[in-house]
């Protein structure tokens, strides 16, 4: 486990949270094994052997034979970070519970199915780098209003207006709460860019979040 | 050796248990209290938890109970602390749902870190047992992720304890009599014999995806025998050998209390 990471006990994931992304998914998820849109927030966890920091490697993925995995990807995603017990709060409410704010990544297998639990896909080692720091909750107007953007290689690949996400900061802290009671230090990563950027051996990513920093990791397996 | 977190007297408390139910403290003082006491308040056994991993649908007569093929890969899934309440503790029940049940479950706990663990080694990195009951909320089942964290998640749904066994004081892990009993009438009866993956494999197989760390933990899934639970139900899930695990369920408002 990397030692120092932003995060404390849970980084809770929010999966397709794209509108445009929903809206493509929109026949499959009527078909099986979906048979229906999703109905509430999909959640993932991306447990602490995930927990990575600004700056450090991202080891490059290997399959149940021991060779290196065909193909990763990352989304970037704002991170808000818990600042008190945040127990069955309200949407209006929900944002005097948030400490800060910080961006996460989330550097995966390509994600083909959202059936079961993808633990083989999201599970990796170091593929959760979570930084550079956390800014103060005040200094942010609107955490809805930001823009989440990834670099590889100094190249722009994403750009995702937290304004096209389902639903918003405040409505995911309320709906998650009432799941979960949420401690000081968990952090929720409320929404990726549906079309998840692939990423090559010895990659430098860049994940941008104006008012908030930028995080930097680089693909191992070069 | 069993190893468990009480509170006893105002103190929280790391105790080892003895064959013949002594208990001890950390710095050797012994307890005066009998084991069935109700001066003893249960926290949940694993002092620092990790990550949980939980299995679904592996004994094959309940994967058939739920209408699916046994699966040909472990169903794994991940629940965290926030879960996890102590032996003679509460679980609620959800308002407005139709369906909740129990899922008795022998948990193996991590003692030493690794990765790239092999079957044959995979008992090395066990510390010990422990029962888990690992409820479900069946109203909230979305194919999305599919146990969903809304069924999976939620606070006090997972009661674990009393105490860990170590590891080598159990002869037979894979030949346990595993039953559940709700208001003292036996409504799961099977054994750890018929688990589709057993925990050498698990560890393997996890250990290729990830690193395990000490306090990790997991829970091994459930046989065939869920019934509906009710506020006011006592529901006991007991592994033969391991321990028995005593839950009191009561409804959302009164677990909540001021919050609800």
């Amino acid at each position: 486990m990397t030692a120092n990471t932003l995060v404390n006990s849970k980084l809770v994931c929010v999966a397709l949270n794209d509108k445009s992304q929903l809206a493509a998914l929109q026949d499959t998820f009527n078909e099986a094994p979906y048979k229906k849109p999703p109905t509430e927030p999909v959640l993932y966890y991306k447990p602490r052997n995930t927990w990575n920091v600004d700056g450090a490697q991202v080891e490059w993925a290997k399959d149940f034979d021991g060779n290196d995995v065909p193909a990763m990807a990352v989304g970037a995603s704002l991170g808000v970070v818990i600042g008190r017990e945040t127990c069955r709060v309200s949407q209006a409410e929900a944002l005097d519970f948030v400490r800060g704010y910080t961006i996460v990544c989330d550097f995966s297998l390509p994600e083909e199915s959202y059936f079961r639990p993808d633990i083989k896909g999201k599970c990796l080692d170091t593929s959760a780098p979570i930084g550079p720091e956390i800014v103060p909750a005040d200094t942010i107007a609107d955490p809805d209003a930001l823009t989440v953007t990834i670099h590889v290689n100094g190249e722009q690949k994403s750009a995702f207006p937290l304004a096209d996400m389902e639903r918003s900061v405040a409505e995911l802290i309320s709906k998650i709460s009432w799941i979960m009671t949420l401690k000081p230090g968990e952090i929720i990563a409320v929404g990726f860019a549906g079309d998840r950027v692939p990423v090559a051996r010895g990659d430098r990513v860049e994940a941008t979040i104006e008012g908030v920093g930028t995080l930097t990791n680089t693909l191992g397996g070069a | 050796m069993r190893h468990a977190r009480i509170i006893f007297e105002g103190r929280e408390l790391d105790i080892d248990i003895d064959a013949n139910d002594r208990t001890t403290t950390p710095d050797g003082q012994e307890l005066d209290v009998a084991l069935d006491s109700d001066d003893i308040t249960w926290l949940p056994p694993v002092k620092e938890p990790g990550t949980i991993f939980a299995l679904g649908l592996n004994y094959a007569d309940h994967a058939t109970e739920l209408a699916f093929e046994p699966p040909k890969e472990p169903l794994v899934f991940i629940k965290h602390a926030n879960t996890l309440t102590g032996h003679k503790q509460v679980s609620y029940r959800p308002d407005n749902i139709e369906f909740q049940h129990y899922e008795c479950e022998l948990v193996a706990l991590i003692g030493k870190a690794g990765k790239n663990i092999k079957r044959e080694d995979a008992m090395d990195y066990v510390a010990g047992y422990t029962v888990c009951n690992d409820f479900a909320i069946r109203d909230y089942l979305e194919n999305y992720y599919r146990p969903n964290l809304r069924v999976k998640s939620r606070d006090s749904l997972l009661p674990m304890g009393p105490w860990i066994v170590d590891r080598e004081d159990v002869a037979d892990v894979k030949n346990l009599r595993l039953t559940t009993e709700v208001n003292g009438k036996i409504t799961q009866d099977g054994s750890t014999k018929d688990m589709i993956f057993d925990i050498p494999f698990l560890v393997e197989y996890l250990s290729q995806i990830m690193t395990l760390n000490p306090g990790d933990m997991i829970a091994t899934g459930t046989p065939h025998g869920v019934v509906d639970m009710q506020p006011g139900d006592t529901v006991v899930c007991t592994i033969e050998n391991i321990c028995s695990l005593e839950t009191r369920i009561v409804s959302e408002k009164e677990y909540y209390g001021d919050k609800y």
